[in-house]
């Protein structure tokens, strides 16, 4: 058995802590994991992207089209960006928040405020057409709320961890947040992930077979 | 939290990324001497043995190019100690120089190169393929796939380093140095850091003319006793299967080719050879895996270098071997692979159904419509996004006088003028360059020539060039971005800070007085944040009828803002203050922030969450409206 998730943002949401998380988790519970990681340059604001593959038929550090049985976007425009990998009716989890890149905004100026963002109703409707298992997470207001505004990556390891499909037990990844996240903050981080489990049991697993409520 | 991994004491496993499995095996085999240029996809191994200079006795420096770097590495290796330099693919032509030289002189103790090679110039201005350096240069070379085998490598390389008295390279590409896996740990037996007596070892490291004569003769005899030890070498693996096909493969594209075949239903189907010790070649072990093969399928990423080598053995061995790879238009030789471009190569070779990529990538290419571009930028409250804002209107105002100019760009944050939406520059091409084109152009072409350069990039190559200048009486206009750090590698320390690695204290080299010390006559020093009072500056530097330095100086904000967190001092944004705000667009015309966006009324509105109060917008902004956040005390 294996599961791929790959997993999308903007640079400096915290893409590379959630990696080395799971990564932790794998390894303190004896799972097998292997990730290819695409930051190219070491700025904010462009895309990153991460291949992660748990399970012990895995072998390239990159996930073969089409074969993510689950896709994480922590900015709601990149989950399009990488569809391509997501298998037919694959599971979204999905960030509300859009940051919308600076050449988009200059094309809306430049054509005198005629053209629109990107806006959000757009992906939900494209991303239909690939799964209807869609969950939309409020992150950033959900990190405020666990009193850290850079803790949306973490709301999305609380809703990953309640999926059924995903092998890695909560205590694992709450002992590896621990570990991972700087001190001051283990209380925020650990607040944000049971927001984000809560959130997930509040929506997602509706429609995703989840693991039972603790 | 990267750091921890590698602290370990005891045996066990861990997730490990390909550069931090290469630090750790460094340290289990006792490394005394480490120095390094940044560049990706390597950088992360600075980092780590940065971030670990507290915790071991190693001595380590970030140097200012990879030359130095290898050459501070040679040093302690003639005298016997353990010493390893990680270098980009790129890097490595800057670093060749004494690279050749070494396969001459060899070493005492062993030195470990990290050769990361970057197809699909994710990070590089180009695709080297840095394997043909091994053959050229007479150094034995491994090729890691895998962070564990990353690991195994670089411990086993300095034993073979020692053996033979030479340096190992140890080539990734950027999948396997950006590769994270689970990595078994072994225990440290570190030896305490002693130093050498010199005169007590007898060595001497010269090599010219007669002696470079002799030494070449000793080198080809290394490289015998090289290619036959490697022939058992346990980093080639050879998994048989009954079946008269066969693939050849090394690096990242070994893992590809397992996935490949799982995808196409052909596991243990295939006799697979892939090969760790991929210079000087074992030719017995390959020529025996393609004595009774009917078709091989080679894959390797980049040049065929392997699959040259294999049709030179199959000549003799087996000339009747069908051979598929990139002579065979099989692969391309352009950028990187991944399963599913392996799986439809072995699929032509085979002659297999492979999964229906192309409907799969129609589809998404449909959902993809119009989607904005995300193109890298500068981040919020980056000085160089200041310093563009008064180059670009100085240079509109020397337009409009009669000057027109050609742009030199260079390697490094600033590279990023070539994207939308500012796409700006004439050329960008290797470290120093902007400089040195700028010498050339100069003398022939009408324009004024405006060259650009980062703090570390001036170190690293831009200072011959400058000289070269002074000395021809060469006129151009030099802009130096001084930031501080290395920035678009992770804000590494350069001389331009008082730190060193480790963030120890070191001394600061000063731009400015290395510009006046060679003889420039026109050298300012500007804040880059200051864009009203610095389009003066810059205008007249452009007018100057000579050489011309412009310093435009403010640290890096990621690394601001990490020691401003550090020392927990807040980061107070901007607002735009809807009263006042009559839309002119000025800020998003023409200072591009990933804070900024427009609201539902298309006014223009600043993330609090992004915006790093730099100010400098508040300062373009003609109607005044854009205000810091008041904090409450």
């Amino acid at each position: 058995m294996s599961l791929n998730v790959f997993i999308c943002g903007v640079g400096g949401q915290g893409l590379v802590l959630l990696t080395r998380v799971i990564g932790d988790a794998c390894a303190n519970s004896g799972k097998k994991i292997v990730t290819g990681e695409m930051y190219g340059l070491s700025q904010r604001s462009g895309a990153v992207s991460v291949h992660m593959r748990i399970g012990d038929d895995v072998f390239s550090p990159l996930i073969p089209i089409g074969q993510a049985d689950i896709m994480i976007a922590l900015e709601a425009i990149e989950s399009l960006r990488y569809i391509e990998y997501l298998k037919k009716d694959g599971v979204i989890l999905m960030n509300k928040r859009i940051m919308h890149p600076p050449i988009e905004t200059s094309i809306i100026i430049d054509s005198k405020n005629k053209l629109e963002y990107f806006s959000l109703d757009q992906v939900i409707t494209r991303l239909k057409k690939w799964t209807s298992n869609i969950a939309i997470v409020d992150a950033l207001k959900l990190a405020k709320e666990s009193g850290n505004v850079r803790t949306e990556n973490t709301v999305f390891l609380g809703c990953l961890s309640a999926l059924q499909i995903f092998p890695v037990e909560e205590k694992y990844i709450k002992q590896s947040i621990i570990a991972a996240v700087p001190k001051k903050t283990v209380d925020m981080n650990l607040k944000a992930f049971e927001l984000g489990r809560k959130n997930a049991y509040d929506s997602l697993c509706t429609q995703v077979a989840c693991r039972e409520k603790p | 939290m990267v750091l921890k991994d590698v602290l370990i004491k005891e045996a066990r496993t861990a997730f490990m990324l390909g550069n931090e499995a290469i630090v750790r095996g460094a340290l289990e085999a006792d490394v005394k001497m480490v120095a390094f240029y940044p560049g990706a996809p390597t950088s992360e191994i600075l980092d780590t043995f940065s971030a670990a200079v507290g915790e071991f006795d190693y001595q380590m420096e970030i140097t200012s190019n990879e030359k130095v770097a290898l050459e501070v590495c040679a040093g302690a290796a003639f005298s016997g100690v353990r010493s390893l330099t990680a270098m980009k693919s790129v890097g490595t032509n800057v670093a060749s120089d004494i690279l050749f030289v070494l396969g001459y002189t060899g070493v005492r103790g062993g030195l470990v190169i990290v050769m990361a090679d970057d197809p699909h110039a994710h990070s590089s201005q180009s695709e080297e393929d840095g394997r043909f350096f091994a053959p050229n240069a007479y150094l034995p070379m491994l090729e890691p796939a895998s962070p564990q085998e990353a690991k195994d490598m670089t411990k086993k390389a300095f034993e073979i380093s020692e053996r033979h008295r030479v340096p190992v390279i140890i080539r990734t590409v950027t999948r396997v140095n950006h590769q994270s896996g689970i990595v078994d740990l072994l225990e440290f037996n570190r030896k305490d850091f002693k130093k050498v007596k010199w005169n007590e070892l007898g060595e001497k490291y010269i090599t010219l003319g007669e002696v470079a004569r002799q030494k070449k003769l000793k080198m080809l005899e290394r490289t015998k006793a090289l290619s036959q030890e490697f022939e058992t070498s346990e980093f080639n693996l050879i998994t048989r299967a009954d079946s008269a096909m066969g693939v050849i493969t090394s690096s990242v594209s070994y893992l590809h080719v397992l996935e490949a075949l799982k995808i196409l239903g052909l596991q243990n189907k295939i006799n697979i050879l892939k090969l760790g010790t991929t210079y000087p070649l074992p030719k017995k072990l390959i020529s025996n895996f393609i004595k009774k093969l009917k078709k091989v399928i080679v894959v390797e990423e980049l040049s065929p270098y392997l699959e040259k080598e294999i049709y030179v053995l199959s000549k003799d061995i087996n000339p009747d071997l069908t051979i598929f790879g990139k002579l065979s238009e099989t692969f391309s030789e352009a950028w990187e692979y991944n399963p599913d471009i392996v799986a439809t190569g072995i699929a032509l070779a085979t002659e297999t159904k492979k999964p229906d990529y192309q409907t799969i990538l129609l589809k998404a290419k449909e959902l993809k419509d119009d989607l904005p571009d995300r193109y890298p930028t500068f981040c919020a409250g980056c000085p160089h996004r200041a310093t563009f804002v008064a180059l670009n209107q100085a240079l509109k105002i020397q337009v409009s006088k009669g000057q027109n100019h050609y742009f030199a760009n260079d390697i490094g944050c600033y590279s990023m003028w070539i994207y939308p939406p500012i796409s700006r520059s004439d050329s960008s091409l290797c470290m120093g360059a902007g400089v040195g084109v700028a010498n050339g152009l100069s003398h022939v072409i009408e324009e004024r020539v405006v060259a650009i350069s980062g703090d570390s990039t001036f170190f690293h190559a831009g200072i011959p060039a400058l000289i070269n200048a002074v000395h021809n009486g060469n006129k151009f206009t030099l802009f130096i971005l001084d930031n501080s750090v290395t920035a678009m590698t992770g804000q590494q320390f350069n001389p331009s800070t008082e730190f060193i690695a480790g963030g120890r204290k070191g001394k600061k080299v000063l731009i400015e007085n290395i510009c006046k010390a060679i003889g420039v006559e026109f050298v300012e020093v500007v804040d880059s944040y200051n864009v009203k009072n610095n389009i003066e500056v810059f205008r007249r530097a452009l007018d100057f009828d000579g050489l011309s330095v412009v310093i435009s100086r403010r640290e890096c904000a990621l690394y601001g803002d990490r020691v401003k967190r550090r020392k927990g001092e807040p980061i107070v944004p901007f607002y735009v203050d809807k009263t006042l705000c009559k839309r002119p667009y000025v800020c998003l015309r023409t200072f591009y922030c990933p804070a900024y966006e427009l609201d539902n009324d298309k006014q223009p509105k600043i993330s609090l969450e992004l915006c790093d109060g730099c100010s400098v917008c508040s300062k373009l902004c003609p109607l005044h409206s854009v205000k810091r956040v008041e904090v409450k005390k």
